[in-house]
């Protein structure tokens, strides 16, 4: 189909105007998608709303694109004038199709920061185009600004509010929008196998609006649990738990010499529950062993437990002498444990942990703490799947080993 | 091959298997000549860094000639705004990711004279933090990569002394991780292209020893797949650009003996495309200019006689760079 360019102009504005009010109409679209349509059906607005899907027809993408774009940048120029009301729209539009266009990220930038767009509809718009294009740097790193943006913007005083009333509201709104972007950052791993923008982001989010919340720090990990599981490829899924055990020892047990880290959460932690990182560290170590014996082959699990492999024992290294209400020596509780079992049964001195992963609190006293794998526990654990596995499930597990006897140089 | 889980790709027997570098000087001589194309203006957000892929790879490939060299520069001399950074394209806004495109072409060209170098070295100055990392632009987001690109820009201009290098390379480190890798932000995973920029700021900033160059050389030769081609995570697909982060890294580092260099070349020949010339990420896939530059310099850095040596830290041809005398620390 070809045009004179006031026939383009007239498409283009018409499908720029269908977009906006389509996205002002409905709220609760949850994706966005071009749809395969090589011509155009007479007088048919390719714009189509079928659920909560939004749909655009591919047919106008290659008029639209390059019109929408050239304003922009006509306007950046200083070449055009356009009011709010269309910049809005154009680049609402434009990031849409490109949502790597830094610059119509930018001029969304300027209209949020003099009032004429309000954050909650620019994260509605990164959100969706997230649904289209799940890693794009640029939709992530827009998504930060804004929300750097909504904290440090304080909601006016209400003169009939409290204090503590006002710091409550503060901590709902913190709250929703801590997990808005967990969904955000979620459906974008589920689109797309190690999405590590996503992923990042997630840290981000959590490293800004939860420091030092233990609470959230174990709800992400217990709600990530199945995900891992089903996940065994995905190496960023794999790394957000070791970020999440990494901030929980930090919070809940830091090295000697400091105090907890960041702000103290609502919740009340003692600043040393050395039982708790513990549990933490030996149920860490339990899902990565069922991962690997259940699918076999997969580097990731295995690197992951490099991983905890070697957060629990440099913890451990900053907590010496640290055995819990039993007191004495730690490596002395390791040898006992291991006297205890048969070799090939590696099993028995995985399973130290309490049978409630998330009841930290009612850890019975008495019940010997779970120690840490040294190599010995490890050798055995890799000779014991040797026997019959595949060939990629023995590479994997001899390289793991090459890398304790090397690269950790933990004494047996 | 029934079983196999490792992600990987299979090289097929009529793959290419030798260097078809006229195929590959005549796809980036043509690439934008038609500049309506709907692909051409998405990729808009880019092209300063397009520009500096397609004429690296010709001046590796000792056709530089080829390409107009007047047009260039007064397209970066348009590119430059008031407050000295560089945009991808005419009209876009500036950012650090350019800047560093920009000097690198003006470089090839021997051309810095065209641009107003004391404002390069202003803005890029201006965008250092507190803690010593280095937004890529006014509006803050830090990365990284943009530290490479900090340092990259000034070392190329001599004017490294224009920021806190030590503040700098402290943030850097604090982005290290235990499995000897760097992320994007401390905490972050341990990603190929964040540790090739890293890896190059810590060369460029005479910080090499920091580096546990064994750990860090395990994890990147631990990138290379069955096929011969290397990945950026565990888990990941090879692709030829990584043949260039990873690779890179390791000669950075002195270690670019841990891996199999033979299989690499196989594979990154094997991402050819004998019809269109240029390389693909992977074998079969399309071609672009971004992974054309990587396969060749991935080549040069094994050796590949037909094409110029390149730098492993800033990914140009060792002669600009001596011309310049700019000569950054390498681990033997």
């Amino acid at each position: 189909m070809s045009g004179t360019g006031s026939e383009v102009d007239v498409l283009v504005q018409r499908v720029v105007r269908d977009l906006s009010t389509a996205l002002n109409r409905n709220r609760n679209i949850d994706e966005i998608g071009l749809i395969p349509c090589p011509e155009a059906r007479y007088n048919r607005s390719p714009i189509v709303m079928v659920e909560n899907k939004l749909g655009v027809e591919s047919w106008c993408v290659k008029f639209l694109l390059p019109y929408v774009h050239n304003k922009l940048l006509l306007y950046r120029q200083r070449r055009l004038w356009l009011d709010r009301q269309a910049l809005v729209d154009i680049t609402c539009t434009l990031l849409l199709l490109n949502p790597d266009l830094t610059t119509a990220w930018n001029v969304r930038k300027e209209l949020v920061e003099c009032g004429a767009l309000s954050p909650e509809r620019d994260l509605y718009l990164g959100k969706l185009a997230l649904s289209k294009s799940p890693k794009s740097p640029e939709t992530w790193i827009h998504r930060r600004w804004v929300l750097l943006h909504l904290l440090q913007k304080a909601p006016p005083a209400d003169q009939n509010q409290t204090d503590a009333e006002r710091s409550r509201l503060l901590g709902e709104q913190l709250a929703q929008t801590l997990q808005q972007e967990m969904k955000v950052c979620a459906d974008a791993a589920c689109r797309y196998p190690s999405n590590y923008n996503a992923w990042s982001h997630r840290i981000w989010v959590l490293q800004r609006l939860a420091k030092g919340n233990v609470k959230v720090f174990l709800d992400e990990l217990s709600s990530m649990r199945p995900w891992v599981s089903a996940h065994v490829s995905d190496h960023s899924g794999f790394h957000y738990r070791q970020f999440l055990l990494q901030e929980l020892t930090g919070a809940l047990a830091p090295p000697a010499g400091c105090s907890s880290n960041g702000e103290r959460s609502a919740v009340e932690e003692p600043p040393h529950d050395l039982p708790a990182v513990q549990q933490l560290f030996c149920h860490e170590l339990e899902l990565v062993s069922d991962l690997i014996r259940s699918f076999p082959g997969h580097e990731t699990l295995w690197s992951h437990r490099r991983h905890v492999f070697f957060l629990w024992h440099r913890w451990k290294e900053q907590h010496p002498g640290d055995g819990g209400d039993e007191g004495g020596d730690p490596a002395e509780g390791a040898q006992t444990r291991l006297s205890q079992t048969s070799a090939g049964v590696p099993m028995e001195v995985e399973r130290g942990c309490s049978s409630d992963p998330q009841d930290i609190k009612r850890l019975r006293r008495g019940v010997p703490l779970p120690q840490p794998p040294t190599s010995q526990t490890e050798h055995v654990f890799v000779s014991g799947l040797l026997d019959g596995c595949g060939p990629e499930q023995r590479s994997f597990a001899l390289a793991y080993r090459k890398w304790l006897d090397t690269v950790v140089g933990v004494p047996s | 091959m029934l079983g196999t889980q490792i992600k990987d790709v299979i090289l097929k027997p009529d793959a290419p298997s030798s260097l078809l570098l006229d195929k590959h000087a005549d796809y980036i001589a043509a690439y934008g000549s038609k500049k309506d194309d709907y692909e051409y203006t998405l990729s808009e957000y880019l092209r300063m860094s397009g520009i500096y892929w397609g004429l690296t790879v010709m001046d590796l490939m000792g056709q530089l000639d080829r390409m107009n060299l007047q047009e260039i520069i007064d397209f970066i001399k348009a590119c430059q705004h008031d407050c000295g950074g560089f945009s991808a394209s005419i009209g876009h806004d500036p950012h650090l990711l350019y800047t560093l495109s920009a000097v690198q072409i003006l470089c090839l060209y021997d051309s810095l004279h065209a641009i107003d170098v004391d404002k390069v070295v202003e803005y890029v100055k201006g965008l250092q933090q507190e803690d010593g990392s280095f937004a890529g632009d006014k509006w803050g987001e830090i990365d990284t990569r943009f530290s490479f690109c900090a340092v990259a820009t000034l070392a190329l201009l001599g004017k490294m002394e224009m920021i806190n290098v030590d503040r700098a390379v402290e943030f850097v480190l604090s982005c290290m991780n235990f499995d000897g890798g760097f992320g994007c932000r401390p905490g972050s995973e341990s990603h190929a292209g964040q540790i090739y920029c890293c890896t190059g700021f810590l060369s460029l900033t005479g910080q090499l020893h920091q580096l546990n160059a064994d750990l860090l050389g395990w994890w990147l030769c631990e990138r290379q797949l069955p096929s011969g081609g290397l990945n950026g995570r565990p888990e990941k697909l090879p692709d030829v650009c990584y043949s260039w982060w990873v690779l890179a890294s390791l000669k950075i580092i002195g270690r670019i003996h841990w891996i199999d260099k033979s299989r690499l070349r196989q594979f990154i020949l094997a991402c050819q495309d004998e019809e269109t010339g240029g390389f693909a990420d992977r074998p079969g896939d399309m071609v672009d200019p971004f992974h054309t530059l990587f396969g060749v310099a991935g080549l040069s850095l094994l050796g590949e006689e037909q094409v110029k040596a390149v730098n492993p830290v800033l990914c140009m041809p060792e002669d600009v760079l001596q011309r310049i005398g700019l000569q950054p620390d390498l681990l033997s």
